[in-house]
């Protein structure tokens, strides 16, 4: 009898703990796709989703930026990042780790922005008015063009290299679902005219700026100021002058500050579009961002970025420019030498400085030098370009200052180096214009217009795994 | 000390709650071993001079009808025959005998046990006779060496550090490497609940393992072995098996104690002040680049963060019982500090493996371990925050302290003096571990057991960083546990009549997991004296994680033998995972395996060479679920990563896979074991091939896709090889013994099919493990790519790499790799002696790797040319050339080669094969007669240990050590170090006492 009770008890303990429905777990940190595009609201998220990508070291968070300034002559390169380094020294190889991020979360934001493009249309939400879907259509395809054109300048030689006929990048246009695809490079012009096509697409169904906080979005001036500052690199002058008029002709919402307090954390009239990072942001992750390279290691940066002779040299030919005089410090870098730093990015703690990737400053600059090589010696140009040179506490220049165009474009070209200098404008300007990155130095000679080793080369793995792609001339 | 006192008297106590057994007509009993008092399963019990039988269970016990006048006779294969005549008796309890102590091993199989000798599986046994005393800090330690086929790596020499096991190679690619580890029936959580500070990976998960507490461990090996695991079973299955009490016994106490230092065994010689300085100024004038004027103090970083390393443990157990009750208490309190400065650890663990008869039918027991890990940690390998790194890096002539003696900031290269001063890096580790159980005896021969297990582990790491080194100072604090409850059901039957016997299992079981963590983190405090995350003025971090998954699993096993000769065995088992896809969802396993016991045979009989001599073969297959536990869904992740401007967003983290699931590897083994001459000799040889497939693989993407990779089940890979385990007993005579034991592995890898993988210029399809080495099919899972070194001209001073066709070239390119061996070792082994004469006993154990590479990578850094990289260099450097002929290290200054020289190649490639004297030690028992006289005492040793002593390794090695691998269990990345701590040399000073 008492076999039998205990036999029994056993076949129930056997059997009763069975929970087969336990095997169906989902995850609490997630969503499944078909849920991200279910809402109005959850459509606006994905859209944030884009931006916050773009806040990451490797796209809009200084990386890509501070390559620009030294591997033309704006700053040295001091620090232990071999990777960097290498670029720095014009002997990058293919398997350049930081090139393959910065390569690789470009095209994430690319697809993540391609997502919101296709699906937010489908989106069947009362609360997702038609207005409100295009809008969020214009703003990712605004960040997809900025994204292409921000890997254009890494990995391709300029537009003004056989007007664009040269390799360019994988022009990425459709999300991924799963089905793996292998494109190749578009030409450079290719390239341009798709980003074109991009920003002119957005432009017409962005809103316009109206809070600082919409400064961190895609609007209107945005879309206009990287209009501009395409044709300019296109050398298209009387677009690039025509698109940036349609930003600074609306002075209420686009101005020059009267000071250098703007740099910072919050968006002002002199920023068209910047990318907002605050203390929790994804800049914290990873290496850091603009003030971990700027700022020494006494701030809590690391003292990556000096400030070159050749910059220190231009900024002393006017020594009293405040740019120079209170916009750096002298400071231990990283490789122990005094040098000057700059301080427009001054919070290596928590890099909330704004990524300033438009500045006001920027149109007025653009807008005097496209003026000027389609006018010659103008007032206009001379009134745009005294703005920022006011500022700095310079003299105001006068029509009788310059004798030729030449100079005076040239003139112009110097103010707009030391007024963008440390916010990667540097390699573009000078390519442009078919000039060297670096005019003097052991890499003079590689920096030449056009020089291979002045395009960066596509990244080993992205050429192992997808065979359609080139490698850059010269890797 | 008070505390394990306490415990004792408890145990006392429980020990006087003895029971008398119930009456019966017919006659029970237990058969225990006269060595060390466990229970033997499977002894026949035969009625004399009759057909009537029956054997033994799992716990020892039989019963079976007699009348008074019969004899019953008890008989084992390697044990000394017995006759008992029945007379009055209801209970004949016995104690059994080896006929020689090596046919006597009793191995813990899954879910059981079996007479090694009968058994049909590969299972290799450590028992607690090779692991005692040793200074080690975790069970994976105790495994380096011991068994053949298993290659135990020592991820670094940090404390804690997590290392690589694999038994019989690696059984996935991405799915991870790690056996599963069970500890008295428990299936342990293995997450890493640390970040690595800058190594690959975490701290080991079984940190929290007591070694003083196992008793023996089973390495199940072959298919026969693992494939009751299942899905779980394709890395192998360690079994670790805890000290428990003994019958019919005195209460022995024991106290281990021990104390000892260690030492750092390697250090990379870097260059001071002067050296620097001049090499600097040398190379600039080379190159024609403007003078530097460097400092020119002088601090001697690296011998400066190295110390001399201490370690202490106590254990107290007791173990005792008596025919109802058997018990085992223990508590050991450790504390290690490392070599290197602000590495310390400390360790508090208590057990209590208790079982009671409480009836006839009823047995209910419980094992139940308690610890506490509490770590000062610092970073490690490729982080600047890690001492020996930062050591290694920092400029010779940056000075920790400024000229008023306060620390300084030294920036990227951290002041890792100040840090370990004044920066807080703590990690505490807590583990409960236990089950309770019963046993009811249903009807003869037939046991149902429930068993109720939890494994609950959590890690509690806590940082501060003080205003100098990170201004503002900032703070973290990370909270992780996983909670695991199993149910687990189980029927055993045995029974035998005539030659036949025959055992069955069947069993349920269900398993279930929870992960949780939280983190919070700061920046801004207004004093350093704020030590918590609630002082900092912007909260940086907030994290909540949940992640749980779920394994219900039916299994069975069934084994036949006819008269000890002939053996089968039968294994089976299904699993439903969560984790697998909703296509997918249940996976089935099985083994069949036999054995030919040819030393049983009549024509055997006759002669008396070989005493024991076994064929076995087994077939069967066992599964990889370590696939993440929601890889088969698309998702859209939130979080800080996805918001902008202050609002949440999502962005896509994960491609879909509905029909993923599990790996599956089929694997045979044919073995041979045999003793011969006088039971000097044990030998035996495994042959043993494995083919894996549905391996997991990360596919890459172009990243064109947005994504990095998804995981598929496409691949397949075979592992096979030969194992040898020799044991000699050499002398056994009177005062005087003496032994010698070999093993040895050879292991071939080979990756069979990556479909879907990149394909290399040259047409071969790999998988990449880091930027170094790479799975390859046709080659090994771990083989190096790398551009190929040649060394420097003599006539030049260039440095030269090898074209892709062997022609040197003064050009760098990543076109010219190609493949240069692998991080697999094709042997692997160990070999150990023990002599005792009288009171003194010594031993040595050794272990041997051979036909490796290994990567330090760090050498990249320590032999950059560029002074203008920011850190300091190895003196090797100055091997640089200088003249035509000069045969020389590193290139001319002026050569265009010498910024390029350190790129990644084989110049950072070494030989991995070693030899190292892992363990020594002299004891001392002293004479039973004296030890008597105190009337204290039971017995009484002492000894001295020392931890690797001596290492052979490749002259020219440049690094820490050659056996290293900083990526612990992830199976892509194998043999690869930036700067990994050396292994420690340890001498201990240890006291037995029995009471």
């Amino acid at each position: 009898m008492k076999n039998i009770k205990i036999s029994l008890l056993s076949l129930l303990l056997l059997g009763g703990v069975s929970c087969s429905d336990k095997l169906e777990l989902l995850p609490e940190q997630s969503l499944a796709g078909s849920q991200a595009f279910s809402s109005a609201a959850n459509a606006e998220a994905t859209l944030r989703g884009v931006y916050s990508q773009t806040q990451l070291l490797d796209v809009f968070g200084s990386g890509p930026q501070i390559i620009y300034d030294f591997q033309a002559d704006n700053t040295d390169f001091v620090g232990s990042f071999p990777t960097l380094q290498d670029i720095n020294a014009y002997v990058t190889t293919s398997p350049n780790a930081t090139l393959e991020a910065y390569w690789q979360v470009h095209y994430r934001v690319i697809n993540a922005a391609n997502s919101v493009i296709e699906n937010v249309p489908t989106i069947v939400d009362p609360k997702l008015t038609p207005e409100i879907s295009k809008r969020l259509v214009a703003e990712a395809k605004f960040i997809r063009a900025i994204t292409h054109f921000n890997l254009l300048h890494m990995f391709a030689q300029p537009y003004a290299l056989q007007s664009g006929n040269t390799p360019g990048i994988p022009l990425i246009l459709t999300s991924f679902t799963g089905e793996i695809t292998f494109p190749a490079r578009a030409t450079v012009a290719a390239s341009y005219a798709q980003i074109q096509k991009d920003l002119a697409e957005a432009l017409t169904d962005l809103p316009a700026v109206t809070t600082p906080a919409s400064r961190g979005r895609a609007t209107k001036g945005a879309a206009a100021g990287f209009l501009s500052r395409l044709h300019l690199y296109k050398g298209e002058y009387q677009l690039a002058a025509d698109f940036a008029n349609q930003v600074i002709s609306v002075p209420a919402s686009y101005s020059l500050a009267t000071n250098y307090s703007f740099y910072g954390a919050t968006p002002t009239s002199e920023h068209v579009f910047a990318i907002i990072n605050s203390a929790t942001d994804n800049g914290r992750t990873g290496s850091g961002g603009w003030a971990s390279y700027h700022r020494p290691a006494a701030n809590g940066g690391r003292g990556d970025c000096a400030m070159s002779d050749n910059l220190e040299a231009s900024f002393k030919k006017e020594e009293v420019d405040k740019r120079y005089v209170d916009l750096s410090t002298s400071v231990t870098a990283a490789n122990g030498q005094r040098k000057r730093m700059t301080t427009k990015f001054m919070d290596a703690a928590n890099n909330t400085d704004l990524c300033p990737l438009l500045r006001t400053s920027e149109l007025y600059l653009t807008r005097a030098e496209a003026l000027a090589e389609l006018n010659g010696i103008n007032e206009e140009s001379l009134k745009l370009v005294n703005g920022t040179r006011v500022r700095a506490g310079l003299p105001a220049w006068t029509i009788t200052t310059f004798t030729s165009k030449v100079d005076f474009v040239n003139a112009i070209l110097e103010e707009r180096r030391k007024e963008l200098s440390f916010e990667g404008h540097r390699k573009m300007d000078l390519q442009r214009r078919g000039l060297p990155l670096r005019s003097s130095g052991a890499q003079a000679a590689l920096s030449v217009f056009g020089g291979q080793k002045t395009v960066l080369p596509l990244p080993q793995r992205e050429l192992d795994l997808n065979k359609s792609l080139v490698q850059n001339a010269g890797y | 000390m008070k505390k394990i006192l306490l415990l004792i008297l408890g145990l006392i106590f429980l020990v006087g709650i003895a029971d008398s057994t119930a009456q019966s007509k017919k006659i029970t009993g237990k058969v225990t071993s006269t060595e060390d008092g466990s229970a033997l399963p499977g002894v026949s019990v035969q009625v004399k001079s009759t057909t009537r039988g029956t054997q033994t269970d799992a716990n020892g016990e039989y019963s079976i009808e007699v009348s008074p006048s019969e004899t019953l006779s008890f008989s084992f294969i390697g044990l000394v025959p017995l006759e008992k005549i029945v007379g009055n008796q209801t209970v004949i309890n016995i104690t059994m005998t080896s006929s020689d102590k090596f046919l006597n091993e009793i191995v813990v199989v899954g879910y059981g046990q079996q007479s090694k000798k009968m058994s049909t599986q590969a299972i290799s046994t450590i028992s607690s006779k090779s692991i005692a005393n040793r200074p080690v800090l975790s069970p994976q330690d105790l495994l380096q060496g011991q068994a053949a086929g298993v290659q135990m790596v020592t991820s670094s020499g940090l404390l804690g550090s997590n290392p690589v096991i694999r038994i019989r190679g690696a059984a996935s690619i991405t799915g991870g490497g790690q056996p599963l580890f069970v500890i008295d029936g428990i299936p342990l959580n293995d997450g890493t609940l640390s970040a690595g500070q800058g190594a690959p990976t975490g701290l080991n998960p079984l940190l929290n393992i007591n070694p003083q507490d196992i008793e023996s461990m089973s390495v199940l090996k072959d298919a026969a072995a693992v494939s009751i695991y299942g899905s779980r079973g394709a890395n192998g299955v360690i079994l670790i098996n805890t000290k428990k009490g003994t019958t019919d016994r005195k209460t022995e106490l024991n106290l281990d104690t021990y104390t000892g230092f260690s030492n750092a065994t390697n250090m990379i010689p870097m260059m001071n002040t002067e050296q620097y300085n001049t090499y600097s100024a040398d190379y600039r004038a080379a190159r024609n680049l403007a003078a530097v004027t460097n400092p020119t103090g002088y601090f001697d970083w690296p011998t400066n963060v190295i110390q001399q390393g201490r370690t202490n443990n106590v254990s107290l157990s007791a173990r005792g019982g008596n025919q109802n009750t058997t018990f085992f208490i223990g508590g050991t309190y450790a504390t290690e500090s490392g070599f290197t400065i602000g590495n310390d650890l400390s360790r508090l663990s208590g057990r209590l493996n208790l079982e009671h008869k409480a009836t006839k039918y009823l047995t209910l027991g419980t094992n139940l371990s308690l610890s506490n890990v509490d770590m000062d940690r610092i970073g490690a390998e490729n982080s600047t925050f890690a001492p020996l790194t930062s050591s290694f890096l920092m400029l010779p002539y940056v000075l920790p302290r400024d000229a008023q003696g306060n620390f300084v900031n030294t920036g990227f290269v951290q002041n890792v003096i100040g840090l370990e001063a004044l920066n807080t890096n703590r990690y505490v580790a807590k583990r409960t571990t236990g089950n309770v159980y019963a046993d009811f005896k249903i009807i003869k021969n037939l046991v149902f057991r429930t068993d109720f297990g939890m494994d609950y582990t959590s890690g509690d790491s806590k940082q501060r960083q003080v205003d100098l080194f990170t201004p503002g100072g900032s703070a973290s604090r990370d909270f992780q546990y996983d909670s695991k409850w199993l149910s687990t059901n189980t029927l055993k039957y045995n029974t035998g009549f005539g030659k036949n016997t025959i055992s069955a299992l069947a069993g349920y079981s269900y398993e279930t997991a929870l992960f949780d963590r939280i983190l919070v983190a700061g920046t801004g405090f207004a004093s350093d004296g704020l030590p918590n995350v609630v002082s900092a003025a912007t909260p940086t971090s907030t994290v909540e994680e949940r992640s749980e998954w779920a394994l219900e699993s039916q299994f069975g096993r069934f084994n036949y033998g006819y008269d000890n000769r002939y053996l089968l065995e039968a294994s089976v088992r299904r699993d439903g995972s969560s984790r697998f896809g909703a296509d997918n969802r249940y996976a089935l396993f099985y083994a069949l395996s036999g054995g030919w016991v040819i030393s049983e045979e009549g024509f055997m009989k006759n002669q008396k060479f070989i005493n024991f001599l076994k064929l076995t073969a087994s077939y069967g297959t066992a599964g990889n679920d370590r696939i993440g536990n929601f890889s088969s869904l698309d998702l859209y992740g939130g979080g800080v990563l996805s918001d902008y401007g202050g609002s949440p967003g999502l962005r896509p983290t994960q491609v879909p896979n509905r029909s993923l699931t599990w790996e599956e590897t089929a694997q045979l083994d044919l073995g041979f074991n045999t003793t011969f001459y006088k039971n000097m000799f044990t030998l035996s040889v495994n042959y043993f091939d494995k083919i894996t497939s549905g391996i997991l693989l990360n596919v890459p993407f172009p990243y064109t896709t947005g994504f990095a990779s998804a995981s598929r089940n496409i691949g397949k890979m075979q592992n096979n090889g030969v194992e040898f385990d020799l044991n000699v007993n050499i002398i056994n005579k009177g005062d005087f013994s003496w032994s010698f034991g070999i093993n040895s592995a050879y292991l071939r890898n080979k990756v069979l099919e990556l479909p879907e993988a990149s394909i290399d210029p040259d047409g071969n399809r790999f998988v990449a493990g880091s930027g170094a080495q790479r799975a390859v099919v046709g080659r090994t899972l771990n083989d190096f790519f790398l551009v190929q070194g040649l060394g420097v001209n003599p006539a030049t001073g260039n440095y030269e790499w090898a074209s892709k066709d062997g022609t040197p070239t003064t050009t760098y390119s990543a076109n010219n790799r190609v493949f240069v061996g692998s991080a697999i070792p094709k042997w692997t082994g160990g070999f150990n002696t023990n002599v005792s004469y009288k009171g003194i006993d010594f031993s040595a154990q050794f272990s041997y790797t051979y036909g490796n590479k290994v990567l330090i990578d760090g050498l990249r850094f320590t032999e950059n040319m560029n002074p203008a990289a920011g850190f300091n260099k190895s003196t090797t450097v100055l091997d640089y050339w200088k003249q035509a002929g000069d045969v020389a290290f590193a290139p001319a200054l002026a050569s265009t080669t010498a910024p390029l020289f350190n790129q990644l190649s084989t110049l950072q490639l070494q030989n991995g094969s070693f030899l190292r004297l892992r363990n020594a030690s002299l004891g001392y028992t002293l004479p039973a007669t004296l030890v008597e006289k105190t009337k204290a005492f039971r017995s009484i040793r002492v000894y001295t240990l020392g931890q690797n002593l001596w290492l052979l390794k490749d002259k020219n090695f440049r690094g820490p050590d050659p056996e290293v691998s900083a990526n612990g269990p992830n199976n892509q990345i194998l043999g690869e170090s930036f700067f990994a701590l050396p292994q420690a040399r340890t001498y201990t000073f240890g006291l037995n006492l029995g009471f």
